[in-house]
């Protein structure tokens, strides 16, 4: 009945920093993905300008945030937080640019 | 590291005999350890914490009920009765907000979660101490600020204040209250931080998510919805501060802005604000009714889950405050069936409490009595939000007295007697006095009647069509609104009584001892109150936190057998393995 | 890590007394600073909300208001920004390995990027003001027989159209038929308000970073374990790039630039 629950463990030691190497790879990665931004920015994409400012702009947080702030290197918990907060912030869009988007659909 | 000694749990502590004339408690606890101002003021105890947000939140919410005084007062008549008609709206503005803000939101994850989050977890104090007090603070200067703003001007938009009336129009202190707001917020932030950080990572060792007290995961699930929800409405206040100080268009429509756009984003944070003040007071009965049906909870992971699950489902539903808003049809009728959804989790929990109460044995102290008022209350409020949410009855009844009615069964019928209950429940562990039993029911059904009386003729009035936030009404309404004014004046007797009788337990009341309640939990196994570190020694947990149907680890004896009773010949308690019997 | 839980001051321990380890302590530190990111991508995202809100509604009207905007600035904000969180990740490394020298250079360096930042910023609101990009509700002439063009009738619309007549893809009004200028004053408005949102948070940022370079210069990150407060400020520093990044194409980029108009 009163079963051995897994202890609760603090015993993992967490990975070390970036070495300097690493960090300055991500540098140069990120300043070759910003010249890209500003690229875009000074082009005539026409409609299609919004989607790829927001794709560069996107793979430069994936890049921040794994790397830089070592996201791939945390636990379950901080994977969920940041999930969480990204989850969260869909909703508030969703919903709300479906109201902007249908509101018309039924008008007479 | 020294070696830390096991605190040796009794997962039986409900079949220790009462004790009667509990001598003197010498011991050095959290109170009496030090008395000097700066040792409250500078304090990063979470228990002095706790005491010093309960000095707080009473204080705002005698505030609240005055203004509840005036509003109630005023609608004696057809035509307003002691208010002019600006009066009246800073009145009710003022009782929303100082209610909503000052008081729902803090009051559980201020006072009880932080003096008993980290002892049901069985840890020394929160994550971040010095945070916790920070966050007081915080929350102390944005109420002082709120309510300077209130004397000072007033405020007559509604708790809502919805733009372009509030950015635009109103002559009131909207930027002075709504800076309050934001710092109100801010300390709601920084609670919830505080709490989901103590719940994951200091946990004792077998403390698992199964053995936590259900009262925890109420917290955890509020601090999530703080966390994530709050932010949201600390930017709208901003972007309403920015409108109306630069007098620009973002919700103003003669300036190409759109005012639904402030009211999707309110009211993503406030819908999920009112499970922030809902879901502590539902942990609280989980810990009173096992208590007093000395039973185990009726399905632990059906609540823990629901609890979990109003948690996330209530972020998906706000748009039901605004089917008259000119919102679209459309997204209308997704947040109605979404609405519907909600209720579903609020349901398995109320079936499971009467589960738990069915077959157990019953006891009736004032905890209790608030207890099942909270079911029998939040039973009807939760269903007439049902009415509310489907779009085609919420035409009619929007901005009535229904919804008046619905949202006070939820939070005063609900949230306010979960805080009455768990402020009865855990008081003697938290001074070490028991109060007037006797007091304490009457003032329980006192409330109980009063509040019945408040408002539940406030849904007649409501599907008769009377508006709410309106001073004038028809003559044919009146009867119900002296009905509802009567039963305010009842109801606030019912609020001022424990003010007098658990004061007076301080001066005159008896010790209380570790577990006057004969309860499980960590909290009931140290002293009353507890001492500054909680525990002297680590709790290592093996059981779950309602094990009301252990096998007794005392058994009767006869009494011939033990020398040291020559005259006694009745049967009496020992522990087992203990012959003498137990000191 | 065997270590001792003193300082050689005899200062604050190094594991707090309501922690058991040093690893849960570390642990929870850093959880925290997670949460607190949460809460403010929540904020964040609230403002991006109603700004995507008008961007659909009045996508004409945002490009060009957009395009009045200095990108040669934006982009060299970039830059700086990066900067500084590369130097800042590499404080964190040093306070890491104990070597304090460097670690308070990269502090240090991290706070000279950032001021150079917001002094970028400072000039480039200068020459917004300069301009007259301010949206005020001031009608440019109250006049009633004068008449004016649809959206023509506030100051900033035509502070507005002096700025763009200078612009390459609006020359000579080219493209500007379906814009109305006195709705441009909506973009600007999240303008300020993101970017203001943005600098306030850089200005937290660097106060904390010349906290931090003080208690180095004292040796509180003498013990190695407290590293992690400088990965946290780190952190928060990330955060604060994570919102430039999403900034710039959203206010800066989506107007029409030439490499002609800098």
């Amino acid at each position: 009945m009163h079963a051995e629950q897994k202890p609760i463990v603090f015993e993992h030691e967490h990975a070390p920093p970036n070495s300097v190497g690493v960090t300055t790879l991500i540098f140069v990665i990120m300043l070759g993905l910003t010249c890209m931004a500003l690229l875009v920015g000074f082009s005539d994409l026409g409609p299609m300008k919004i989607y790829a400012n927001l794709g560069v702009a996107c793979v430069q947080a994936l890049v921040v945030s794994m790397f830089s702030m070592e996201l791939k290197n945390q636990d379950k918990l901080t994977w969920l937080t940041a999930a969480a907060s990204i989850f969260w912030t869909a909703i508030l869009f969703l919903f709300t640019m479906t109201d902007y988007i249908t509101r018309g659909y039924a008008a007479h | 590291m020294s070696a830390t000694a096991t605190l040796e749990l009794d997962y039986t502590p409900q079949c220790v005999p009462p004790i009667s004339n509990e001598p003197d408690p010498t011991a050095e606890n959290y109170l009496n350890h030090s008395h000097t101002w700066l040792s409250w003021l500078l304090t990063v105890d979470h228990k002095r914490i706790g005491i010093m947000y309960l000095v707080a939140v009473t204080t705002f919410f005698v505030f609240g009920g005055l203004a509840a005084m005036l509003v109630r007062i005023n609608l004696l008549t057809p035509t307003g009765a002691i208010l002019e008609l600006d009066q009246y709206n800073k009145a009710f503005t003022a009782h929303g907000t100082i209610m909503l803000f000052l008081f729902l939101i803090p009051v559980v994850p201020g006072v009880l979660g932080n003096f008993f989050v980290p002892i049901m977890i069985g840890a020394k104090d929160m994550a971040f101490p010095k945070l916790n007090l920070a966050s007081f603070y915080v929350y102390a200067f944005g109420a002082v600020f709120f309510i300077v703003a209130l004397l000072t001007g007033g405020l007559d938009t509604g708790w809502t204040f919805y733009p372009p009336y509030s950015s635009k129009y109103s002559h009131t202190n909207v930027l002075l209250a709504g800076t309050g707001v934001f710092i109100l917020g801010f300390s709601s932030i920084l609670t919830g931080l505080n709490i989901i950080a103590t719940v994951h990572k200091m946990r004792c060792p077998g403390m698992s998510w199964g053995r936590m007290p259900l009262f925890v995961w109420a917290m955890y699930a509020t601090s999530v919805i703080q966390v994530l929800a709050t932010p949201v409405l600390a930017i709208t206040v901003t972007m309403l501060a920015v409108e109306r100080i630069f007098g620009v268009g973002i919700f103003d429509p003669t300036l190409q802005g759109d005012p639904i756009l402030f009211q999707h984003m309110f009211w993503y944070y406030s819908h999920p604000a009112v499970y922030i003040m809902l879901l502590p007071g539902m942990g609280v009965i989980n810990e009173v009714l096992t208590c007093f049906s000395r039973k185990n909870i009726f399905g632990y992971a059906a609540v823990a889950w629901s609890t979990i699950g109003i948690a996330v489902v209530g972020y998906l539903v706000w748009g039901h405050h605004m089917f008259l808003s000119g919102q679209g049809v459309y997204l209308g009728m997704l947040f109605s069936i979404l609405t519907m959804l909600v209720a579903v989790p609020s349901a398995i929990k109320v079936f499971n409490w009467t589960a738990t109460l069915y077959g157990g044995t019953l006891t009736f102290q004032a905890p209790m009595l608030y207890a099942l008022g909270f079911i029998a209350l939040f039973t009807i409020g939760g269903l007439t939000g049902i009415y509310l949410g489907v779009m085609g009855t919420d035409i009619h009844l929007h901005d009535t007295y229904f919804v008046i009615a619905h949202f006070h069964f939820t939070m005063v019928g609900g949230m306010m007697f979960g805080w009455q209950a768990g402020l009865h429940f855990w008081w003697p562990k938290m001074t070490g006095k028991m109060y007037s039993d006797f007091w304490s029911r009457l003032a329980a059904v006192t409330t109980l009647v009063g509040f019945s009386l408040t408002f539940l003729p406030q849904f007649v009035l409501g599907f008769s069509g009377m508006p709410r936030r309106y001073p004038y009404y028809p003559p044919e309404f009146q009867m119900f609104n002296i009905l509802s004014t009567a039963g305010a004046s009842i109801q606030g007797i019912g609020y001022l009584m424990p003010v007098f009788y658990l004061t007076a337990s301080l001066f005159f009341g008896k010790n209380a001892g570790p577990n006057p309640w004969r309860a499980t939990g960590l909290e009931w196994q140290t002293a009353s109150p507890p001492p500054m570190h909680n525990f002297d020694e680590l709790p290592h947990v093996t059981c779950g936190p309602y094990e009301y149907a252990l096998p007794s680890s005392f058994q009767l004896v006869e009494a011939s057998h033990n020398p040291d009773h020559p005259g006694g010949d009745h049967p009496h308690l020992v522990t087992a393995g203990d012959p003498h019997g137990r000191h | 890590m065997a270590a001792t839980n003193s300082t050689h001051d005899g200062a604050a321990p190094i594991v707090a007394h309501h922690f058991n380890n040093i690893l849960q302590q570390q642990s929870s530190v850093r959880f925290g600073m997670w949460l607190f990111l949460a809460t403010e991508v929540l904020f964040f995202g609230g403002v991006f909300c109603a700004y995507t809100v008008y961007r659909r509604w009045f996508p004409l009207d945002f490009e060009a208001a957009s395009t009045a905007l200095n990108p040669m600035i934006a982009g060299i904000n970039s830059f700086l920004l990066l900067t500084s969180s590369f130097t800042a990740t590499l404080a964190i490394r040093a306070a890491y390995t104990g070597n304090q020298g460097r670690l308070k250079a990269m502090l240090a360096a991290t706070i000279v990027l950032g001021v150079a930042f917001l002094g970028f910023k400072s000039f480039e609101y200068y020459q917004d003001f300069e301009e007259g990009l301010v949206p005020s509700a001031q009608v440019a002439n109250p006049d009633p027989l004068h008449h004016h063009a649809r959206g023509m009738d506030s100051q900033f619309a035509h502070n507005l159209q002096h700025v763009l007549e200078h612009k390459k893809y609006y020359k000579d009004g080219a493209h500007l038929e379906d814009v109305n200028l006195d709705r441009c004053r909506l973009f600007f408005v999240f303008y300020y308000g993101m970017t203001g949102l943005h600098v306030i948070h850089m200005i937290v940022g660097i106060g904390l970073f010349i906290w931090q370079y003080i208690l180095a210069s004292r040796g509180f990150f003498v013990p190695k374990e407290r590293f992690v407060y400088v990965e946290v400020l780190a952190l928060y520093w990330h955060f604060v790039e994570l919102v430039w990044i999403f900034l710039l194409p959203l206010l800066y980029m989506t107007g029409h630039h030439s490499f002609s108009d800098l």
